[in-house]
């Protein structure tokens, strides 16, 4: 190996997939969601349509985002920056033009079988055996990509963007079979406490060991290409990146602080989410050390910029999230919507902005075109910004609504009526992120397919 | 011993970050990380970068209807919304 330049002759065919894929399922997720707002708003409006009640909608719109919207976004930034930061090809592109098929195949079946009340019933593991194989086969073969990638690397030093998309791939393979409890197919759970304890293990790892170092992959490879300086510090890079390992892997019992769950489990948790200060503020400095004194060449470029705008709803999804692990506060936060605003402003606000940044960094140097339009762009930004800021605002004061109410043993129908103009209002924010999905996709596939481009 | 697979799987997750640990200290990987902080910027060509082209003026006039639209829709977001709370939330 050699840390020489070397010629790299990439058609990016596996990162405009799953680019494309990103951008549809958006659509599609964002829609599922506006209807499941819609329908907490007016519960009658589709009573008798069986395959759209809320309890089949909400699954969909869930898993779409997670595995439909945010992931292929995330990780076709990951398939065009991976070869370049090794000095080397993608492994096989025709392997991940396959996965692209499988996953989307996969995405395909989940929607149908969801649709069909089809489901294991458990928060966030909803999907039958046969999908949730599929899946595993879909991230199994992600993982061959990347690791033989990073094995006829020329590039020595793994750089820490590199870390990251190992440990997201590898970690979410192990965490999906386990919490989904793959060796017992006509169930999916075990029984009792210990099918809590290990579902919401899951349930957090799932999005919090997927989505968070896939995204800062995506950011350290970002942010000092925009702005054509070096990572404030590779060493500290690294710490975040070590840290977040032992401390983000064993914190999902904060879901469970009010279950019969041990003790010691619960301390673990609690202790382990307030830790998480240490990975988040080692990445976040280190972000905003490398873009001090070039906010400019941020705000120049869109794909940047949406990353960037992710690193600052890091920090309040972050700290949030530690905040609500204790025990005094979760008994107001838990079971409510604030839990929403909370699920809003990590994955579409964190997660969801920095696929878009990376989608939108990538496109124009994987087509070699400038993207079809910047206004529109920067449009899907503010309405993306504004529809998450919204959401965080609306759904926290009627959590804080609904927790005041149940820590005074008010009736859960008596509080409908306070807040249903709240419900109102994160519909109306809803129509507006799924409208920004709608451009989204139609600036993508210009960009992609037909455009010769405008001045950016 | 209380729940084997939570407790298993921190046990394989340990094991195998230690694993990997031991691995990237043995092959050089906290080294030279002066040299890392520049990693992203090596690849750096005037090719990867697009060229600037002038957008045809029928592209204009779409991103232009396009944006009408978009407009348009959030005039009725910021109707629903002023009608919902004009009434309070009855209907």
């Amino acid at each position: 190996m050699t840390g020489e330049s070397q010629a790299i002759t990439q058609n990016y065919a596996t990162a405009k997939g799953f680019c494309i894929t990103s951008a549809f399922w958006m659509v599609v997720a964002t829609f599922m969601g506006l209807l499941g707002a819609t329908e907490l708003m007016a519960p009658d409006l589709l009573e008798n349509v069986g395959w759209l009640v809320f309890g089949r909608v909400r699954p969909i719109h869930i898993n779409l985002v997670l595995f439909g919207f945010v992931t292929p976004g995330l990780l076709s930034a990951a398939f065009y920056y991976v070869p370049k930061l090794l000095r080397t090809d993608l492994y096989s592109e025709k392997l991940g033009k396959i996965t692209v098929f499988a996953w989307n195949v996969t995405l395909v079946a989940a929607v149908v079988s969801l649709a069909m009340g089809k489901t294991q019933g458990r928060e966030y593991a909803e999907l039958i055996w046969p999908i949730d194989m599929m899946v595993v086969a879909a991230f199994s073969l992600v993982i061959i990509n990347i690791i033989m990638t990073v094995k006829q690397r020329r590039e020595p030093i793994l750089y820490v963007s590199v870390w990251y998309v190992c440990a997201a791939v590898i970690l979410t393979a192990i965490t999906y079979g386990l919490g989904n409890i793959i060796w017992k197919p006509s169930s999916g759970a075990l029984v009792g406490i210990p099918d809590a304890i290990i579902l919401w293990f899951y349930g957090h790892n799932v999005f919090g060991l997927l989505l968070t170092p896939l995204s800062a992959g995506v950011t350290y490879y970002v942010i000092p290409k925009a702005c054509r300086a070096p990572l404030y510090s590779h060493t500290l890079s690294l710490w975040g990146f070590w840290s977040l390992l032992v401390v983000y892997t064993h914190i999902g019992t904060h879901h469970l602080l009010q279950v019969p769950v041990p003790t010691w489990l619960k301390v673990i948790a609690i202790v382990d989410s307030n830790a998480m200060v240490i990975p988040v503020m080692a990445f976040l400095i280190n972000i905003w050390y490398t873009a001090k004194g070039k906010l400019g060449e941020i705000h120049a470029d869109i794909g940047a910029k949406f990353v960037f705008t992710g690193t600052i709803m890091y920090f309040f999804v972050s700290i949030q999230g530690s905040m609500m692990s204790l025990p005094d506060v979760q008994r107001v936060t838990h079971f409510n919507n604030w839990v929403v605003a909370h699920a809003h402003l990590g994955v579409l606000g964190f997660a969801g902005m920095i696929a878009l940044g990376g989608i939108y960094y990538i496109l124009p140097r994987m087509t070699g075109r400038p993207l079809y339009s910047r206004l529109l762009a920067v449009f899907q930004y503010w309405m993306i910004l504004i529809g998450t800021v919204g959401f965080t605002v609306v759904l926290t004061i009627a959590g804080l609504i609904q927790g005041n109410a149940w820590l005074n043993g008010e009736t859960v129908y008596r509080i409908l009526p306070q807040i249903h103009v709240y419900y109102v209002t994160r519909a109306a924010l809803g129509l507006m992120i799924f409208s920004s999905a709608v451009i989204g996709f139609y600036n993508i596939i210009r960009s992609m397919f037909f455009s010769p481009g405008e001045t950016s | 011993m209380y729940y084997p697979y939570f407790i298993s799987y921190m046990v394989a997750g340990l094991v195998i970050s230690l694993v990997v640990f031991i691995w990237a200290l043995n092959n050089g990987q906290f080294k030279d990380q002066q040299r890392a902080r520049y990693l992203p910027l090596k690849d750096e060509t005037d090719e990867d970068e697009p060229p600037m082209v002038r957008a045809k003026k029928i592209s204009r006039h779409e991103t232009y209807a396009l944006m009408f639209l978009a407009f348009a829709g959030l005039a009725v977001i910021a109707a629903v919304l002023f009608f919902a709370l004009l009434k309070g939330g009855q209907p």
